[in-house]
């Protein structure tokens, strides 16, 4: 008999398991499943990935705990996704730009168990999180959920840590290129008797990123004319630490949840290049030292049946220090000149210190008004200082500016059709309050020009939609209108390489998307899915980053509208777990859509394409999994994936001729990795090679990437 | 007989040479012959940004150049759209020229100078093509912060910048050619006291007459503090030969508080010109009633300091802000009329003709109309070029939608006649316009 499609959700929710290898359908044939045969009854479970993927929202979602074994950074993962690009400025630890759909910077919003990471310091990203830790990683596009509580407005990446009941013990390390070394540690102690439950978390990163720049120019022999050769980088060395603590209890009778934490980072950088690798830096550096310490709750039934309750409160101590103390100009070949004027700023030599002290504090009410049917009471507090000092420059006059953001959501969910269909209804209100004390280069900043205390107020509203036709047929549908406040990073700057802009004013955006998707199972193993999805984006004042012409320093400015419209579809196939095949695509076009100058003109940049971003790219991937090669419980897996970014302007697209212009190069980079596992995945043995055919790879103008690189990594899983 | 013949001869040559000198004294005396023109092949290097104008590193939008061989209105609409040269990423538009040649300290930060010059192919299709690039030696230049003159009959190329958050003035000799540094140096002039740092690059220049270089400074009490109460204007006589300062004078405030420009040399906008007989022109300011207000000071060949007594832009109504030399005692500024506005867009800068014989000033007129720009103070919209000067203007207007296309003026400097000339695409904002020698 079949089992009806109530029980089929339910089986669903409870079967979580997720296996070391297959695919999202769970695997579980015999021991643990793929496919659950009950009295004749066949149930394809869907995977946490799956169940979101089909949600109301546009979301991709990523599984890490499939690939931790081989996976350097989440970012590797996520940049495969369909509709993500990442951009990355380097090698191990670079800073890097993700884009959902043609938005990026700081559009997208980045989480963590549903908390904004910078909780954890500004050290801490994607590219350091520890991959053991990680269950997987959702990528909202477009319209957020008002639970988060945030003002994202191109998208949100939710990063969901591992959750296991169970005790365990997770250790990897792995060497690599570029003397690349990385030690991951986490682990959980659950007392049966006290119900006291232990998470400590260690990791270690570091990676002297000497990898070959090609081309570049440096001085002959008598340093009277310059030669273009290939050469190591010399200054771009990474250390990332991080420590974290959690403790608490669960399931008790006033808390299913109640954990505090404490997590401390540092993360030192050598700085090798400015905007352009034709600024090389030699001598400054960017350190990091971030301490967070949290609590959390969390209590189904709170004071009624039908009311949830879930509470975080959050205070982060984070210092950033720039250190630009040399007046040295540097060439490739590591050789420089008593120069005149400091590295990164290009002026006198500071030694900056940033103090960002961050509160956040939420809570999130979930009220269940009937079967099928919620709403939802989120509110979030962010207060993030920016307390500025100088070591060095006596010139410098500190500074002290607070940014203060209240988000307040309410939101109305509810499933129709014996959940065939999923609504939600939701809307956000946003404060911004801006403290600015800083004056610095006011012509540049615009200080002075700006009142030093302001409270602004914004309404943000948004829809999402699914209904299932029938299993290999659902539609989606989802709006938001939303509001993206300026972090502190555009407003007020990084200290080192961009400057700030007090006059920055809110994005805003109309999201659309419209999407597609299904599963096919054939029978036999064979399944298929797909997803197809259409969206537009209709920002108003356009936050974008600019190289300034004077010294290669960034900033952020306002660009008065950008509409992105593009798709992005992805299909994937996977035979019984052994033979993985997916590729995607991805289109958006962004242009600049301001018809006429605040003077009336017809404006010469309408309708171009916005400058500086890709906007066409596609990745496949392929793996074979064999069983049991050597080993007893072993697996063998063999993986390749290729990625490919057509060319794109630096500048505005139309002006000038296309020879003279300068364009970030297209990129076909080939990926391949082995994993060797037995004893049921507690051993793992890893090989990757990024960069197979040591392409020459740019994400950013003048900006090289590593060429072919090797990493072999240990995983222990007890 | 004899003597009656003799006596009539004196009286007939006494005649004729009264009737000359009567013819020669009612007759005014003859003008002096202007300077003949020595017509040379020019191409024009028209350097614009989309939207909004780019000086002082105000560029959003990139910087794109077209080069033409000719200005005049029976020329093609110049257009940008998929033409000319995009060279936002790996030049900076402020540079020094000559002949053909620009030089610089390149926006691509590679670090050391390059040699470049326009190519233009029969299609009409510009390109950059690099002469020469070579490292710094010692002495280390930012990007568009140095000032520079010509020696040695223009064989040697002067840089001069500060050094130390603004606390040197560094100096590096150049050859034309091949740009190789021939010798570098530190001058020995001390911040003032009371001061923390020199104006970013101050102003240089070479007389002829005398063989000297005139550096022309000022201090603030920090550097980037651009608000600050600035020091005297200094001037510096130096000997190009030894580099060694001869003189070091400062300037009384009531005859100049700051040198028109002090960031940038002379590598944007002219600020210094000379006339026929050698006189050193520098335009500048001084405060009145609270407001910076235009000067041009003069130091007579043969002299080292300002003329106290002569003023060629008196009774000002802004700012000066650039100064070319036409010949013939005339000079082309540009200026700011202060009650029409002072925002960067404002509707108030203008072109005037200076009298430099008597200090008399008219605005350049086409049609009855002042010749305006509204672009802001960092630009050079004008080019002087085979006895005619090419008259940048046009763009964007605060608050106002553009009624024409930027536009060329041509002012012809003997008859003093504008006509129109070529017109360029709406949107795009004059930075520069350079008269570069074709081949």
């Amino acid at each position: 008999m079949r089992i009806n499609r109530i029980g089929f959700v339910l089986l669903c929710a409870l079967l979580r398991f997720v296996p070391l290898f297959g695919q999202d359908t769970l695997a579980v044939k015999g021991q643990l499943n793929d496919t659950l045969v009950l009295n004749n009854a066949t149930v394809t479970a869907r995977s946490q990935e799956q169940q979101l993927r089909e949600g109301a929202y546009a979301v991709s979602a990523v599984n890490i705990r499939l690939q931790a074994a081989t996976l350097q950074s989440l970012t590797q993962a996520i940049d495969r996704s369909s509709g993500i690009r990442i951009r990355e400025e380097g090698g191990v630890g670079s800073d890097f730009d993700l884009s959902i759909n043609g938005l990026s910077g700081n559009a997208i919003r980045y989480f963590l168990d549903g908390m904004p990471l910078d909780a954890k310091g500004t050290g801490i990203t994607l590219s350091n999180l520890p991959v053991n830790l990680i269950e997987r990683v959702e990528i909202y596009k477009g319209v957020i959920p008002a639970s988060f509580g945030s003002d994202a407005l191109g998208g949100a990446v939710n990063i969901i840590t591992n959750r296991q009941r169970r005790n365990y013990l997770d250790f990897s390390y792995g060497l690599g290129s570029f003397h690349t070394h990385k030690a991951d540690f986490s682990a959980q102690y659950s007392g049966k008797k006290t119900g006291l439950v232990f998470r400590p978390v260690l990791s270690a990163s570091y990676s002297k990123n000497d990898y070959l720049m090609r081309d570049v120019k440096v001085r002959n022999a008598d340093r009277t004319a310059f030669i273009v050769t290939d050469l190591p980088r010399f200054h771009d060395a990474y250390l990332s630490l991080f420590g974290q603590l959690e403790a608490g209890v669960t399931d008790r009778s006033w808390a299913d949840e109640f954990f505090v934490s404490a997590s401390v980072s540092k993360v030192d950088k050598e700085i090798q290049t400015g905007a352009t690798q034709g600024h090389v830096i030699g001598m400054a550096e960017r350190n990091t030292k971030s301490l967070n310490v949290s609590a959390r709750y969390a209590k189904k039934r709170f004071l009624t049946d039908d009311l949830d309750f879930n509470a975080m409160v959050s205070q982060t101590w984070d210092h950033v220090q720039t250190i630009d103390t040399t007046y040295r100009l540097y060439y490739w070949d590591g050789s420089y000149i008593d120069g005149s004027y400091s590295e990164i700023r290009r002026r006198g030599k500071t030694l900056r210190n940033y103090h960002r002290p961050m509160t956040l504090v939420r809570g999130n009410f979930d009220y269940r008004l009937a079967e099928g049917h919620s709403l939802t009471f989120n509110y979030m507090l962010n207060r993030t200082g920016n307390r500025q000092d100088d070591a060095w420059d006596t010139d410098y006059v500190p500074t002290d500016d607070a940014l203060t953001k209240h988000v307040a959501s309410l939101s109305y969910n509810q499933l129709l059709f014996a959940g065939r269909m999923d609504n939600a209804f939701f809307i956000k209100d946003y404060v911004n309050h801006l403290e600015v004390g800083q004056s610095e280069i006011p012509s540049t900043t615009g200080a002075g020009k700006v009142e030093p205390v302001s409270t602004k107020n914004y309404l943000g509203y948004g829809v999402g939609s699914r209904y299932e036709v029938f299993a290999p047929l659902a539609v989606k549908a989802s709006y938001e209108h939303s509001v993206r406040l300026p972090v502190s990073r555009e407003v007020l700057g990084n200290g080192s390489t961009v400057y700030p802009n007090l006059a920055l004013t809110p994005e805003i955006s109309d999201n659309f998307n419209l999407g597609l998707f299904g599963t096919w199972d054939l029978g036999d193993g064979h399944v298929i899915s797909y997803e197809a999805n259409g969206f537009v984006r209709l920002v108003d004042n356009y936050i974008q980053a600019t190289v300034s012409e004077t010294e290669g320093m960034m900033q952020y400015i306002n660009v008065a509208a950008v509409h992105v419209k593009g798709m992005d579809g992805e299909i994937r196939y996977d035979w019984a777990g052994r033979l993985h095949l997916a590729a995607n695509a991805s289109y958006d076009d962004s242009r600049d859509s301001r018809k006429y100058t605040q003077s009336g003109d017809l404006s010469v940049t309408y309708n171009n394409r916005t400058p500086n971003r890709p906007w066409s790219y596609a990745n496949a991937e392929v793996s074979y999994t064999f069983h049991n090669v050597g080993l007893r419980d072993s697996r063998l897996r063999l993986m390749a994936d290729y990625q490919w970014v057509h060319w794109f302007y630096l500048t505005w697209e139309a002006f000038g001729s296309a020879s003279s212009k300068s364009r970030v190069p297209t990129q076909h980079i080939t990926n391949a990795s082995l994993l060797y596992s037995w004893q049921s995945g507690r051993y793992n043995v890893s090989l990757e090679c990024t960069n197979l055919f040591d392409a020459l790879a740019f994400d950013n103008y003048m900006l090289q990437k590593p060429g072919r690189a090797f990493f072999l990594k240990f995983r222990l899983f007890l | 007989m004899k003597e009656m013949k003799r006596l009539l001869f004196v009286l007939t040559v006494a005649m004729a040479s009264m009737m000359m000198m009567a013819v020669s004294c009612h007759e005014p005396e003859p003008e002096p012959e202007p300077e003949p023109v020595v017509l040379k092949d020019y191409n024009f290097d028209l350097f614009v940004c989309a939207v909004k104008h780019g000086g002082m590193s105000q560029n959003k939008n990139g910087t794109y150049v077209r080069s033409v061989p000719d200005l005049t209105a029976d020329q093609p609409t110049v257009v940008f759209s998929g033409k000319g040269i995009d060279i936002t990423q790996d030049y900076t538009l402020e540079s020094i020229t000559r002949g053909k040649y620009y030089y610089q300290v390149p926006q691509r930060a590679t670090g050391g100078f390059v040699k470049f010059h326009i190519e233009r192919n029969a299609a009409g299709e510009e390109s950059i093509v690099e002469d020469a690039e070579v490292p710094f030696k010692n002495n280390v230049y930012s990007a568009r912060k140095y000032t520079h003159a010509w020696i040695n009959d223009s064989t040697t190329l002067v840089i001069v910048g500060t050094a130390d958050k603004a606390t040197k003035i560094i100096w590096s000799k150049l050859n034309e050619s091949n740009l190789a540094v021939q010798s570098e140096g530190t001058f020995d002039i001390s911040l003032p006291e009371g001061y923390g740092s020199f104006s970013t690059a101050g102003l240089l220049t070479y007389r002829k007459s005398d063989k000297k270089l005139y550096y022309f400074y000022f201090a603030k009490p920090a550097a980037g503090m651009s608000d600050a109460a600035t020091s005297q204007v200094y001037i510096a006589i130096i000997d190009p030969a030894t580099m060694k300062v001869e003189s070091n004078t400062a300037v009384p405030g009531d005859i100049m508080e700051e040198t028109a420009g002090s960031a940038y040399g002379e590598l944007m906008q002219n600020m210094i010109m000379y006339d026929e007989a050698d006189n050193l022109y520098v335009a500048g300011l001084r405060t009145i009633d609270g407001k910076e207000m235009g000067i041009l000071r003069r130091i007579p060949m043969g002299q080292k300091t300002f003329d106290a007594s002569w003023n060629g832009f008196p009774n000002p109504e802004g700012k000066l802000l650039t100064v070319q030399y036409l010949g013939n005692g005339k000079a082309l500024a540009y200026s700011r009329d202060e009650a029409l506005g002072t925002k960067i867009d404002s509707k108030s800068h203008f072109y005037t003709i200076i009298n430099l014989a008597n200090s008399s000033r008219e605005r350049v007129k086409f049609n009855g109309k002042d010749l305006q720009y509204c672009g802001g103070r960092f630009s050079q919209r004008t080019a002087i070029a085979n006895g005619k000067a090419y008259i940048g203007v046009g763009g964007e207007v605060e608050g106002e939608a553009e009624e024409t296309n930027p536009t060329i003026y041509i002012y012809d400097c003997k008859t003093g006649v504008v006509e129109k000339g070529v017109e360029l695409s709406k949107g795009f904002c004059f930075d520069i316009i350079r008269a570069m020698e074709a081949e």
